[in-house]
């Protein structure tokens, strides 16, 4: 469970609020999708919830696990995948998944089980022994969201996870959100794209300007629209009109 | 032309950060504690500038009498041209080959000739920063002794602009066609370092010339001649590198007809060089930069057994991090040049310069006569250059700032920052314990010292070791350069390597005044080490419990 309490962020000396006093709780076993405009304050969001950045003011709770005084017990059952996927380029890719078992105290058996799986259903067995700087920015992103499975986290926070996937491996990313949270654990996903947020999210949330103006199921969000019947993408651009 | 003049405009905003630093300090307010730091840093220099002009100064009056002093001149140039090629060599593999804003540049519709002035003109203003410690006092210096009028100013100025021009052009011509013959190969990075290595220690051969023809013995009759003609001793320093015996006549000569003479030779070789690294740039520069970010992998998959095998059993947190550190900075070229080779080098370098001078008797016999008359000193000497050696090589200093775009990791993993700065601790300082083993066998061998005097001299290099690791962390811990888009960045032209320099170095000086008072106050030899390696233990445990205490603040501080 993911429990963010009045949490405001501002950059710039307090002149650009980038998020304002936002509330809201994600529920274990359900998939909660982020949604907004450019620089509505989503990728904040979710650098505060796994410690890149620290709220202004507010708290956020893991598990019922405070991120600023329980750092460490929040971050052992969280992982992260970051809309970009920087990381250890001179590393081969199964020195990158050694790497996070070890700190994250993986044992060897989950970890040969896990990796096997995950690489065969990314399909990056063939290249986990290359450096990651030869792999394309699609198979980076295969890898980091492998990385971010194996510890098989009870939450996980992905930023825009669809970006730079092909479709074969955006399906089976959707299917894998699913079983992560059929298994009761916790999912907090950004995206921009309408389909797969009114497909795949149990909630939804829309962000603007930093403060809240939506949440709840899809059938929750349509009773918002002007008109019935319309799509979660018209309720966005309405919501969303400045 | 104007295209050309907006490229090479926008290469040198992004690069120097003028924009990004006003931002910072006069609008965020952020590095504004800079400021007081760079006066402090002048400060600092102060007495070391103030003890190069009087050493300029009594050169000056040795050598007018014997009307050699032009030989101050060419003794700054070519110092200046000497550390063109020691840095050039890093600026040029990095701006050409490795800046990020290439993968921008190339798709554009510039030549490949414009798209090589831009990050020549980056690496130019580089060097002239490099260079102004060494050549400005020789050069404003001579200019106030010598009472020189406004010829010699004028033509100060142009040689200035065009010294750092030939060396660079020299190693340009070297790396552009070491990279067209490395991407054509597989193993890219290792023939980056192979190349690297051996541009290096054509560089050494080269200065290992220049001295041993600068200074090898002379008979009567040669001597006599040498001191009555006035260009002679110029012309001995200035042989192995002709340009700088040209721009010294052109400052010496002012406008007449031989110093204009000289300057339009200087600067006619300089541009018909530069002329020619554009031509074959426009040739081969793309050639070999298309292709170099191409890294083939395996293509074969792992068996069931060969991935169980691979996939390790868990290592504690401390070893997966300082594994991760060492595998980042071994298999990157520019860190790996920086790290472990210079560490390796820098001891191998003096014993080659050593060497050098006369044929490697004088300066060898000098050395070992101070050694058995002052063991002591020798013994500090000995362990300041094993520390020196060690540590001044930017390791600690930019551990943090390496990590870069990918401190994110860092962040969110649930180690805490204790352990995560105890991995790179031990990094850092394997690092310098390595610099500290090759110092000592350079030493053993070098001066013959045996286990007594080199033993305490270890065991001080040892001890100050941790302090100077830990104040270079912490350093780099307090203004982390995260946001680099060339490697070269987060090392070579880290400030944070140069402000930790700068604090060794005091330090180092520091602890040479306590050895001083020790002295003073009557104590014995071995009684003045024993309380040097305490006082050194001392400041070994100050530093690391400041270092930890920072890092738990610091990691929930820095935002990325």
């Amino acid at each position: 469970m993911i429990e963010l309490r009045s949490v405001s962020k501002s950059y710039n000396k307090g002149k650009v609020k980038a998020v304002d006093d936002l509330s809201l709780v994600v529920k274990p076993g359900e998939i909660f999708g982020f949604l907004g405009p450019n620089g509505a304050g989503k990728t904040t969001t979710l650098k505060m919830i796994v410690g890149l950045l620290k709220p202004d003011a507010g708290s956020i709770a893991i598990n019922g696990l405070d991120t600023q005084t329980d750092a460490l017990a929040c971050k052992a059952m969280t992982t992260y995948v970051p809309d970009y996927p920087a990381i250890y380029e001179r590393l081969t890719g199964l020195e990158y998944l050694n790497f996070i078992g070890d700190v994250y105290g993986v044992p060897k058996a989950d970890r040969l089980e896990r990796i096997e799986k995950w690489l065969e259903i990314f399909e990056l067995t063939k290249a986990v022994g290359s450096p990651i700087q030869s792999f394309s920015h699609g198979m980076k992103q295969k890898i980091v969201l492998t990385a971010a499975l194996l510890p098989a986290p009870r939450v996980m926070v992905l930023d825009e996870p669809m970006v730079g996937l092909d479709p074969r491996s955006a399906h089976q990313l959707k299917e894998l959100m699913r079983e992560h949270c059929d298994q009761g654990k916790t999912l907090f996903f950004s995206t921009h794209i309408m389909e797969v947020a009114e497909k795949l999210c149990d909630r939804i949330a829309i962000i603007a300007k930093g403060r809240l103006i939506a949440c709840g199921t899809m059938d929750e969000l349509k009773k918002l629209a002007a008109e019935p019947g319309q799509s979660l993408e018209n309720i966005f651009l309405e919501l969303t009109e400045t | 032309m104007r295209r050309l003049a907006s490229l090479v405009r926008v290469g040198l905003k992004a690069n120097f950060g003028l924009a990004i630093l006003h931002y910072r300090i006069f609008k965020e307010k952020k590095d504004r504690w800079l400021i007081p730091l760079v006066v402090l840093a002048a400060v600092g220099l102060g007495p070391t500038f103030y003890y190069l002009l009087r050493l300029l100064k009594d050169l000056y009056g040795i050598l007018l009498p014997l009307g050699q002093q032009q030989a101050i001149l060419t003794f700054g140039i070519l110092g200046g041209q000497i550390l063109v090629l020691l840095f050039g060599l890093y600026y040029v593999i990095s701006a050409f080959y490795f800046s990020r804003d290439l993968e921008l540049l190339i798709p554009l519709p510039l030549k490949p000739f414009e798209v090589m002035t831009s990050k020549f003109a980056v690496i130019l203003v580089n060097e002239y920063l490099t260079i102004a410690p060494i050549v400005l006092p020789v050069v404003i210096s001579f200019g106030v002794m010598s009472k020189a009028g406004l010829p010699y100013w004028i033509n100060s100025l142009l040689v200035y602009l065009w010294l750092p021009v030939i060396p660079l052009s020299i190693i340009s011509l070297l790396v552009i066609g070491l990279m067209r013959v490395v991407t054509l190969s597989r193993k890219k990075d290792a023939l980056i370092i192979a190349g690297s290595l051996l541009l290096i220690a054509a560089g050494v051969g080269l200065q290992y010339t220049f001295v041993r023809s600068a200074g090898s013995p002379m008979d009567a009759q040669p001597m006599i001649r040498f001191f009555s003609s006035p260009d002679s001793l110029l012309g001995r320093i200035g042989a192995g590198f002709p340009p700088s015996v040209w721009a010294t006549k052109a400052l010496a000569g002012g406008f007449t007809s031989a110093g204009l003479t000289h300057l339009f030779l200087f600067i006619g070789v300089s541009l018909a060089l530069f002329a020619g690294i554009l031509v074959i740039a426009e040739k081969l520069f793309y050639r070999g930069l298309i292709g170099i970010g191409e890294i083939s992998g395996r293509k074969k998959a792992f068996s069931k057994e060969a991935l169980s095998r691979r996939i390790s059993s868990g290592r504690r947190p401390v070893r997966a991090i300082f594994a991760r550190e060492w595998r980042i900075m071994n298999r990157t070229p520019i860190f790996l040049l920086n790290g472990v080779l210079t560490v390796i080098l820098l001891p191998i370098l003096f014993l080659i310069m050593a060497r050098a001078d006369t044929g490697g008797s004088d300066s060898t016999m000098i050395l070992k006569a101070l050694t058995s008359a002052k063991p002591f000193l020798a013994t500090l000497a000995a362990a300041c250059f094993m520390a020196v050696t060690g540590t001044l090589n930017g390791t600690a200093s930019s551990t943090f700032s390496r990590e870069g775009s990918q401190f994110w990791m860092s962040k969110v993993i649930p180690i805490s920052p204790r352990e995560q700065v105890a991995a790179k601790f031990l990094h850092s300082y394997l690092i310098a314990l390595l610099g500290i083993g090759a110092s000592t066998i350079v030493l053993a061998g070098m001066l013959r010292l045996g286990a007594g005097a080199l033993l305490p001299a270890v065991g001080l290099a040892l001890a100050a070791a941790i302090t100077l690791t830990a104040v270079g962390m912490i350093i780099d811990l307090l203004r982390p350069l995260l946001d680099w888009t060339n490697p070269q960045k987060a090392i070579k032209q880290n400030l944070n390597v140069l402000f930790a320099f700068l604090a060794d170095i005091g330090i180092l000086v520091l602890l040479g005044f306590l050895a001083a008072f020790l002295g003073k106050i009557g104590l014995s030899g071995n009684i003045k080490l024993i309380v040097l390696f305490a006082v050194l233990l001392v400041l070994a445990v100050v530093s690391a419990k400041i270092l930890v205490k920072l890092a738990d603040r610091r990691y929930r501080e820095i935002e990325v």
